[in-house]
Parts: C-alpha cells; sequence; structure tokens
C-alpha cells in the first residue's frame, strides 16, 4: 500500500485521536464521557497498530515519527495508577497508616535502636568526661533551669509552633530521604538526635534538675521522637532494600520499598504538626509539672494504642465453622 | 527509552538531558520562591495591621507555615494536577513518566519528590550525568523518568505531497529484479517524485542518475530493456511497482 494511500485512509481516526488528546491536555480524561472514553481506547488501538503497519511498511519517514509521538501522548492518559483521593485520606489514617507501621516493625525498631545508641553514647560522654561537658551542653540551659523553666513567651507561641514544625517535618523526610544513599544520613540523622538528647539529660541530672526537664521535654516529645523513629525506620527500609535488593534488581527493590515507605513517612511528618504545637504552647508553659508529665503520657498511650491496634481484621469466626465441619462423621 | 504497549507495540520515548532539566528545575524554582516570597509579605503585612500582638503572631505563623508548604509540596502538587508537567516542564517540553511508560501515580510523585532532598545537594546531578536516560536519585526510587514530548509534529506537516507522475500512465510491465530494492530504495523514489519545482533539465538528469544506480542494484543484465527506457519512465514506473507490490 503507497504512504499516501495509507495516509488517507486513516488520518481521520489519528485527528481525532489528536484532538482528544489536546481536550484531556490536564493529564486525564477525566473530562470525558464513557462513550467517549471507550472511543479514546479504541483510537489508541488503532493508533499504535497503525504506528506498528508503518514501522513495517514506511520506516524512517515522518508518518512513523508522528504515529510514535502520538501514541506515546495518548498512552500515558489511559495507562495510569490509582488517583489520590482527598476522601481516602480518613481510611489511610484509621487503617493504612499503623497498618504499614506494623508491617515494617523491625525497621522501626532498628530506628530506635539508633536513637537510643546515640542517646546512651551522649549520656556516658557527659558522665563519663566532665572536661567535655561544657563544650557539649550550653552553661545557658543550666541557668534555665535553675530559674524553674523555660519562659515561655505566649505571644510568639504561633511563631515559634511553625518554626518548630517546620524544622522536624523537614529533618523526618530527611530521614525518608536519606534512605536512597543507602540510610546512612538517615542513621546520622536519628544517632544525633539521641546523642543531643542523651548529653542535655546527663548534665541535667548531674545538676539536679530532672523534673523541670523532663516536664519540658515529655509533653512533645513522645510525639516527636516516636515520628522521627518512624520516618527514620522508612529510611531504612530503603536503604536495606538497596543493600539486600533479595531476587531483585537493587533498582526495582528500592523503588517497591520506597512505594510501601512513602506514604508511612509522609503520614508520620504530618503527626509532627501535633507535636509541634504541643512544643510551642504546652511545654514551656507554666502548667505544673505533673500536668506537663500527664499530657506527654496520654499523647504516648494515644499514639501507640492507635499504631497498634487500629485497622487489624476482626477476628475470623469461619475456621471455627471449618473446624466443626471436619469433626463431623462423614 | 522503549516501551512496550498492551497489543505489543513498542513506543519510543527521548529522555531529557541534564541540560533541560536543570533549566526547569530554576524556572520551577523561581515560581516556588515568588510564591513563598508572596506568602511572606502577605503574612507580614497582616501582622503589621493587626491589633494585638497576639494576632500579629498568628499571622506570622500561618505564613511561614504556608511558605513551608509550598517549599514542601510546590512539586508534588504541580506535578500531580499537571500530569507530571511542572510550569517549568511544561515550558522546557518535558513530563514526567512512570518507567513502564504509564502516568505515575501519588506514590511515585511523592518519591521523586522527597528524594530531591538528597539530589538538590548535587549528588542528582551528578548521578543523572553517568545515567543513561538521565534519571536522579529520586527517579530512581520513584520508578520514573522524564522525557522529552514532540507536541509540534502535526499530521498536516508529515502528510507530503503526492508524488509527481507525469511519463507513465500506469505501473507498466513488472521489472526483473525488483524484489532486490528495499525500503531505502523505495524512500529514495519517494524522496525525488515528491520534489517540487525542479526544471526539466535537472529532474531528467537526476532520474539518470538514479536510474542508473537502481538498475545495478537490481542487477540488470547490460541488454536488458529496461535499460533502454528514458530514465524518469523507469524511475515512475519502479515508483508505482513498488508501492502497490503486496506485503
Amino acid at each position: 500500500m503507497s504512504l499516501e494511500h495509507f495516509i488517507a485512509q486513516r488520518q481521520a481516526r489519528w485527528t481525532e485521536l489528536e484532538a482528544a488528546v489536546r481536550r484531556a491536555r490536564r493529564g486525564r480524561l477525566r473530562g470525558l464521557g464513557a462513550d467517549d472514553m471507550q472511543r479514546f481506547g479504541v483510537l489508541l488501538r488503532h493508533a499504535s497498530s497503525d504506528l506498528a503497519i508503518a514501522r513495517r511498511d514506511h520506516p524512517d519517514t515522518e508518518v512513523t515519527e508522528y504515529l510514535n509521538a502520538l501514541c506515546a501522548r495518548a498512552h500515558p492518559l489511559l495507562y495510569r495508577g490509582e488517583p489520590l483521593r482527598i476522601g481516602a485520606l480518613p481510611r489511610f489514617y484509621a487503617t493504612g497508616l499503623p497498618r504499614a507501621f506494623r508491617a515494617a516493625w523491625p525497621y522501626m525498631l532498628a530506628g530506635l535502636a539508633l536513637l537510643a545508641l546515640g542517646f546512651i553514647a551522649g549520656w556516658l560522654a557527659v558522665d563519663l568526661r566532665p572536661d567535655l561537658r561544657a563544650a557539649l551542653v550550653p552553661a545557658s540551659l543550666f541557668d534555665q533551669m535553675a530559674r524553674g523553666h523555660i519562659q515561655g513567651n505566649v505571644p510568639d507561641a504561633p511563631i515559634a509552633a511553625s518554626f518548630i514544625i517546620q524544622n522536624n517535618i523537614r529533618v523526618a523526610l530527611i530521614c525518608f530521604a536519606g534512605g536512597v544513599l543507602i540510610g546512612v544520613p538517615t542513621a546520622l540523622v536519628l544517632l544525633s538526635n539521641g546523642w543531643m538528647l542523651g548529653t542535655v539529660a546527663a548534665a541535667v541530672h548531674i545538676g539536679g534538675y530532672d523534673l523541670q526537664f523532663w516536664s519540658l521535654i515529655v509533653p512533645h516529645g513522645v510525639i516527636e521522637l516516636s515520628d522521627i523513629v518512624i520516618a527514620g525506620g522508612t529510611g531504612l527500609m530503603l536503604g536495606d532494600a538497596i543493600l539486600r535488593p533479595g531476587s531483585l534488581r537493587r533498582g526495582d527493590a528500592l523503588a517497591a520499598a520506597a512505594r510501601r515507605a512513602v506514604s508511612l513517612a509522609t503520614g508520620a511528618a504530618t503527626l509532627l504538626v501535633v507535636a509541634g504545637t504541643l512544643e510551642a504552647f504546652v511545654s514551656p508553659s507554666g502548667l505544673p509539672e505533673a500536668a506537663k508529665l500527664a499530657i506527654g503520657a496520654c499523647a504516648g498511650a494515644l499514639l501507640y494504642t492507635w499504631l497498634i491496634a487500629s485497622g487489624r481484621a476482626p477476628a475470623r469466626r469461619h475456621t471455627l465453622a471449618f473446624d466443626g465441619a471436619q469433626s463431623a462423621p462423614a | 527509552m522503549r516501551v512496550g504497549t498492551a497489543d505489543n507495540v513498542s513506543l519510543g520515548y527521548t529522555t531529557a538531558g541534564v541540560g533541560s532539566r536543570t533549566v526547569a528545575q530554576l524556572i520551577d524554582n523561581l515560581l516556588a520562591g515568588l510564591l513563598m516570597l508572596i506568602a511572606l509579605a502577605g503574612g507580614l503585612a497582616v501582622a503589621r495591621a493587626a491589633a494585638s500582638a497576639q494576632g500579629a503572631a498568628w499571622a506570622v505563623g500561618a505564613a511561614v507555615a504556608f511558605a513551608f508548604l509550598v517549599y514542601v509540596a510546590y512539586f508534588f502538587v504541580a506535578e500531580l494536577v499537571s500530569g507530571g508537567r511542572t510550569p517549568g516542564k511544561s515550558a522546557m517540553g518535558l513530563r514526567v513518566l512512570g518507567v513502564d511508560g504509564g502516568a505515575p501515580d501519588a506514590a511515585a510523585i511523592a518519591v521523586r519528590n522527597l528524594v530531591r532532598l538528597v539530589d538538590v545537594t548535587g549528588i542528582g546531578l551528578f548521578i543523572m550525568f553517568f545515567h543513561p536516560q538521565s534519571r536522579r536519585l529520586g527517579d530512581l526510587a520513584g520508578g520514573t523518568v522524564v522525557v522529552r514530548e514532540r507536541a509540534t509534529l502535526r499530521l498536516a506537516s508529515v502528510a507530503a505531497p503526492p508524488p509527481i507522475i507525469v511519463r507513465t500512465p500506469d505501473a507498466g510491465p513488472a521489472v526483473e529484479g525488483i524484489e532486490r530494492l528495499g525500503a531505502a530504495e523505495e524512500n529514495a523514489l519517494r524522496a525525488f517524485l515528491t520534489r517540487q519545482g525542479l526544471t526539466q533539465d535537472t529532474r531528467a538528469r537526476l532520474a539518470a542518475q538514479l536510474a542508473a544506480r537502481l538498475c545495478d542494484r537490481m542487477q540488470l543484465p547490460p541488454s536488458a530493456p529496461e535499460r533502454m527506457w528514458p530514465p524518469e519512465l523507469l524511475v515512475e514506473r519502479l515508483y508505482l511497482q513498488l508501492e502497490n507490490r503486496p506485503r
């Protein structure tokens, strides 16, 4: 068949597809009705088989190139993953996030272990080397402890909150992203956070200000540190996928792990809004220390009840029926 | 990059290079920076007008929060709502695609833009430079690739003008040895016959050159009658016969 004939016979369908692609330019076919949608699939299949014919009969012509470009633009409009729905968010927080957390428990434990390692190392460093104490812990901290508590400036709390929240979220996201460098930045963030807390806690302990200090840390710290551990755990997941890809190629293993981990990491990052709000409004406030500790304990209890208990499958009754059926005489 | 479709036709994509992607990134960064500036300036203006210190603090806090939201979510939202074409990428004719040729979903877009935090340290540029498809770490983790879109190729410009046939009313008697001619020769014939505005002399001269080569390629004996045909007639008949042969 001549090229002219080939084009003349088919170009109506191509221009129709071209128009449909242009109408769907925003990247989706949502505007199209059911009939148009079906027509789009038909047109795309026609165009791609025309492309196959053009490749064979008219290679190295512009028509082949045109058809390739047309199909390449239309293909991702039809072939796509599930769209993100705002309506699915409550369900994600109710069941998806806790399930992802539980499924990733070894990495969560590893993240916690790194944080604890940093904490213990920091504590020991201050404890064993008094000469380094001044370098490790700022002296101003002791003044504040001696005054009872850090004087929170109430009107500034909203500004403090947004700065604290953005800083913590950035740290959490870096924990996740650092996974692509086999988790090294992630491990460093976890260790250094533990180290900072450890050095200060040890110094405060030696100074005898334990209660004041922990009442400053606990209200927001339970959620904040848990979140850093979760985000760190997701980063470790990525690093582990690169180091031990199993039967996959390393790149594919990384992509698969990142797909599993990303919702957990971003979900944990959003919880930092709660932690940051507590840190700005409750921790430096004039509430009695016992109240602050109680708030922290409640926040922690709520967090872990949710993470551990939420979204579990209901007990399966039919196993009982199956047992009964087996024991029944044949 | 080649992608197989469901009906087993492979689509060819041209992956975008470091240069165009860097420019696209600059444009996007400028836009995001502008949005952040507007947010902060707006927040400060409201704070100055606020009656109480408390109100001013809330305004500044909200502005800072919004600016940070732009910082973390600009690329995610822009790629999600535009089908992988942020304003910068759109300006450079680029688009984010899944490695399977489909549109990337929200998880893939989230991953590639979170890993951006690592890539912007310069590591991304380094990896892209050496990767055959110019993928950065975020692309590797997200399973995505940035391709160049040729939206400019129009059917009208592709559909060549019909060949000019002046010497022969039909394809004529079958030429012996025509099966030795392939797609390359057919393309050459079409290119010659669709050429407009040749003078008669030039057309005859070019046809003679083309006919001589084709006769050799068909391995026609020196005594073959086709060698006696006027070159233009031979060229036109060969073209018609090639176009009409069964495949």
